[in-house]
């Protein structure tokens, strides 16, 4: 049996730790020690702050204003995801306002995708992106995924303007459960593709559909979804 | 309406929104300041800043009052993620995980993060700078580089032992130094 640890030598690998230094070797025997003595887990506290002091002495460099955003945005879009409200509601005030009604109008359309995460991660071309082909009654795009940014973005074209009474909400559907209000699509300047933003791991999901919904969106999906089309890779 | 750090632990405990905006409010220009300082680059210190705030999101509950002051905890966790980032250890465990199992507690008595709040950059940067060299260059390599006792060892040419006590000696005389700067009831060796 290994003798138990001084807290003379306690302290000199508490401090280690402080900053980041200690071996991955030195860490149990360190960690137990501190379990059992009261001095030492205060040494362990006042050294830690004692080295979070030393970014202190840096001259301060705030971030761009876009990370809180980006931040806040996918903290939000979580938050409202575990209350079972559409995320969508955090991003109200950017979807624009006042589209022109056509006489397409109200007619359900539908991208509709079918892709099973964990099937085609195999055969991805990169290992932290995925790009997935999409398509629909009269709509085709591409679902590009990025793994390591965990992050996705729909592009579509070949969708009706809609009302400013409707939007193009787009659903994460994981295999057992309901679906998940993920996003919304917004049309591009000049008639260009209509594209959605979505934050997060894609994991668990099994297939993504847009449908119909009123503006603002809703809990779950209208009937208006057409027939899924089968998944390529782009 | 200003927040104390308990009150942001306790939100973020609660799962709520606001607790993390408050700690990104609060803490988020440090976190982003020690990114950038390791790894010397503004779209990977974003990157590390962002995945730091939101697996405090995720995962708030694993902060422990007794090992230290919130501010000590983000700034681990920042520190932590940048120097993996910098090493490309992406299977590194470290210290944003608690040692021992707790419950989330209110920071409540800190002596430190009382001292931490009353400090100034310029008081920092003169106690740092009354260290021997050789002291503050073993604790930048290990803070700033992520270098390990070994490393430090062999690149400052000088025994295990030897690096393991500069560290101590250093925090110490720091906390000497910065405590006789701000009145504190916190006893001193």
């Amino acid at each position: 049996m290994a003798d138990p640890m001084s807290c003379e030598e306690a302290t000199d690998l508490l401090a280690l730790d402080a900053v980041g230094a200690l071996e991955p070797s030195d860490r149990d025997a360190m960690a137990r020690h501190v379990a059992t003595c009261a001095t030492c887990k205060r040494a362990a506290a006042e050294y830690a702050d004692l080295a979070s002091l030393l970014p202190s002495a840096l001259e301060l460099v705030p971030p761009p204003a876009r990370l809180r955003r980006r931040l806040m945005a996918q903290v939000y879009a979580e938050s409202a995801a575990s209350v079972r409200l559409p995320w969508w509601r955090r991003l109200v005030a950017t979807i624009p306002a006042g589209r022109p009604f056509t006489a397409v109008g109200a007619v359900a359309v539908v991208a509709a995708i079918a892709f099973g995460i964990y099937a085609v991660a195999g055969r991805n071309a990169s290992p932290t992106s995925v790009s997935y082909t999409v398509s629909g009654t009269t709509a085709t795009g591409t679902l590009a995924v990025d793994t390591t940014a965990r992050q996705a973005v729909l592009t579509v074209t070949g969708l009706a303007a809609l009302p400013s009474t409707e939007v193009y909400e787009v659903w994460l559907i994981p295999p057992q459960g309901a679906p998940r209000g993920a996003a919304f699509l917004s049309p591009g300047l000049g008639g260009g593709p209509w594209t959605a933003v979505m934050q997060g791991s894609m994991a668990g999901y099994k297939s993504i559909a847009a449908t119909v919904e009123p503006a603002g969106g809703s809990p779950t999906p209208s009937n208006t979804e057409v027939l899924s089309g089968q998944l390529t890779e782009s | 309406m200003h927040l104390s750090d308990d009150d942001i632990v306790r939100s973020i405990s609660a799962h709520s929104p606001e607790g993390i905006e408050a700690l990104y409010d609060r803490y988020g220009g440090l976190a982003h300041t020690v990114a950038l300082r390791i790894l010397g680059d503004r779209g990977a210190a974003e990157d590390v800043v962002q995945e730091s705030f939101l697996a405090v999101w995720r995962r708030g509950s694993t902060f422990q009052a007794g090992r230290g002051s919130l501010r000590s905890w983000i700034c681990t966790i920042v520190r932590n993620r940048a120097i993996d980032r910098l090493r490309g250890d992406r299977r590194r465990t470290r210290l944003d995980t608690p040692i021992e199992g707790a419950s989330i507690e209110p920071t409540g008595s800190d002596p430190w993060a009382a001292v931490a709040i009353e400090l100034s950059g310029e008081e920092v940067r003169h106690a740092l700078a009354e260290l021997p060299a050789e002291q503050r260059q073993t604790i930048e390599l290990a803070y700033y580089a992520g270098y390990s006792q070994s490393e430090i060892a062999t690149k400052m040419e000088v025994p295990l032992g030897t690096v393991k006590g500069r560290v101590r000696i250093a925090l110490d005389k720091l906390r000497t130094s910065l405590a006789d700067r701000v009145e504190t009831s916190w006893p001193t060796q």
